[in-house]
Parts: structure tokens; sequence; C-alpha cells
């Protein structure tokens, strides 16, 4: 199963459309995507989850990262995770540090 | 019983996870739990994949099968490296803010959470940890 992700950075706005698996294989690469956002103005990382099928602790390492390398006061949202995803997210506690929707309104 | 051994590596990552799956999947586990068995399988495969062998190339095996009244399913991941028992760390503390956050800790703190019984032994040279999941 591949992840594909897509990545955009628009108006202090950073948006990622994840699918497939998110795991130890294939999350390296999407921090390396947010690696790159390091230093630049921005107010939000909307993370778009609606065909994202599976994601492990390394997943959810960049999302955690993405909050503390682009900086602490950002906003992070997760859009229209799954169940099974959304699970996880609460089971490691970090549905804390993130607004969890079903929808997003720009 | 269903078994796999190969050399504990990145690019065996996708066939030991897929194995997994489809164990998981014809044990008759649904879609959630089946992730979940992935979740906390992974967890244990990349800790071997990184540490096991430190300076020489060494082998992961795996092998699955449901219990004696098929309420449940046994996953054994094998190592020949140093002793080491994963689920002897320290949990992380989850309501930390998450500039404090240790990250290390997360995945084992999720075995823990997903899987109903895991268990650690050294046999000879073989780290041997049994993760156990009931199917409801």
């Amino acid at each position: 199963m591949e992840t594909n992700f897509s990545i955009n950075y628009e108006n202090k706005v950073v948006k990622v459309t994840l699918s497939g698996s998110l795991d130890a294989k294939r999350a390296p690469a999407l921090a390396d995507e947010i690696k790159k956002l390091i230093g630049k103005d921005i107010e939000k990382i909307v993370f778009f989850a609606k065909d994202l099928e599976y994601i492990s602790s390394a997943g959810l390492r960049v999302i955690i990262f993405s909050k503390q390398k682009i900086g602490i006061d950002i906003k992070l949202y997760m859009v229209g995770a799954t169940e099974g995803v959304l699970d996880v997210i609460k089971m490691s506690g970090i549905d804390n540090i993130m607004e969890i929707t079903d929808t997003y309104e720009e | 019983m269903a078994d796999i051994i190969m050399p504990a590596n990145m690019e065996n990552f996708d066939r030991l996870m897929d194995f997994i799956q489809v164990e998981a999947e014809n044990a008759g586990f649904d879609k959630k739990l089946v992730n979940k068995i992935r979740l906390a399988c992974e967890e244990i495969i990349i800790n071997v994949i990184n540490y096991a062998y430190p300076d020489k190339e060494g082998d992961i095996e795996i092998k699955c099968n449901s219990n004696k009244d098929g309420s449940g399913f046994f996953i054994k991941i094998i190592d020949w490296g140093a002793p080491f028992n994963p689920l002897a760390k320290p949990e992380p503390d989850i309501n930390a803010p998450a500039d404090e956050r240790e990250i290390g800790g997360l995945g084992i703190f999720l075995v823990r959470k997903v899987i109903d019984k895991f268990d650690y032994t050294r046999e000879g040279n073989s780290n041997i940890l049994t993760l156990f999941k009931y199917l409801s």
C-alpha cells in the first residue's frame, strides 16, 4: 500500500493531503517536506485525511514534529479522518494538540 | 501456522507488514483490528530493523497462528541480536505539551494499548516477542 501525499503552502496555510499508509517507510518523506517549511510564516497546517487508511507512531511523530519544528503557536487541523485513524490519534493523546473536524472551510 | 523469515532491513518492511496483514485478515479480524495489529507489529519490526544488528546483517522471523479455541491470534517476532526487551521501556507522558513530549516512547506506548497480552523471552541467542490479540 503506497502513501501518496501532496503538500501545498499558500497564504500562511500549509495543506497536506494524505492517503494510503503513513508508516515508518513513508513518514520520512513527509517529514522531509515539512522540514522545508521551517522558518516560513505559517499560521495553520491542515491535514486532509479522508483517504488515509493507516497511521503508525512514525506518522504521528511527523504530526507532532510539525508543531515542534514549525512553531508551537501554529494551529493543526485533522480533517475527515476515518474512525480507525482517529482511534490511533486519540490513543496517543495528540488530539490535544490539534483540532479534529469533518470538513474544512477556507 | 504461517512463518516468514528474511533479512531485517527496510527493503523488506512492506513484505513483513503485508504478511502480518494477510495473516490477521485470514484469522478473521475486521479492518480496524487488523490495523491495530499492524500498528503494534510495525513498532517491533522497526525496533529490530534499527537496533537488533548494529554492526552486522541479521534476520527477522515472524510466526502467526490462532490459539487453540480460535478466540485469538499470536504473533511471534524473533531476532538474533543482543538481548533486548522493547516493552521494558518506560511509558511516555502523553499529556505533556507537544514541545516537551519525548518522541521515542510513543510507539511502545501504542503497542501496550492495542495488544491484549505480550511476552518477551530470551531463548538461546534469540529475542522472542509474543503479541496476543483477541478476535473481539
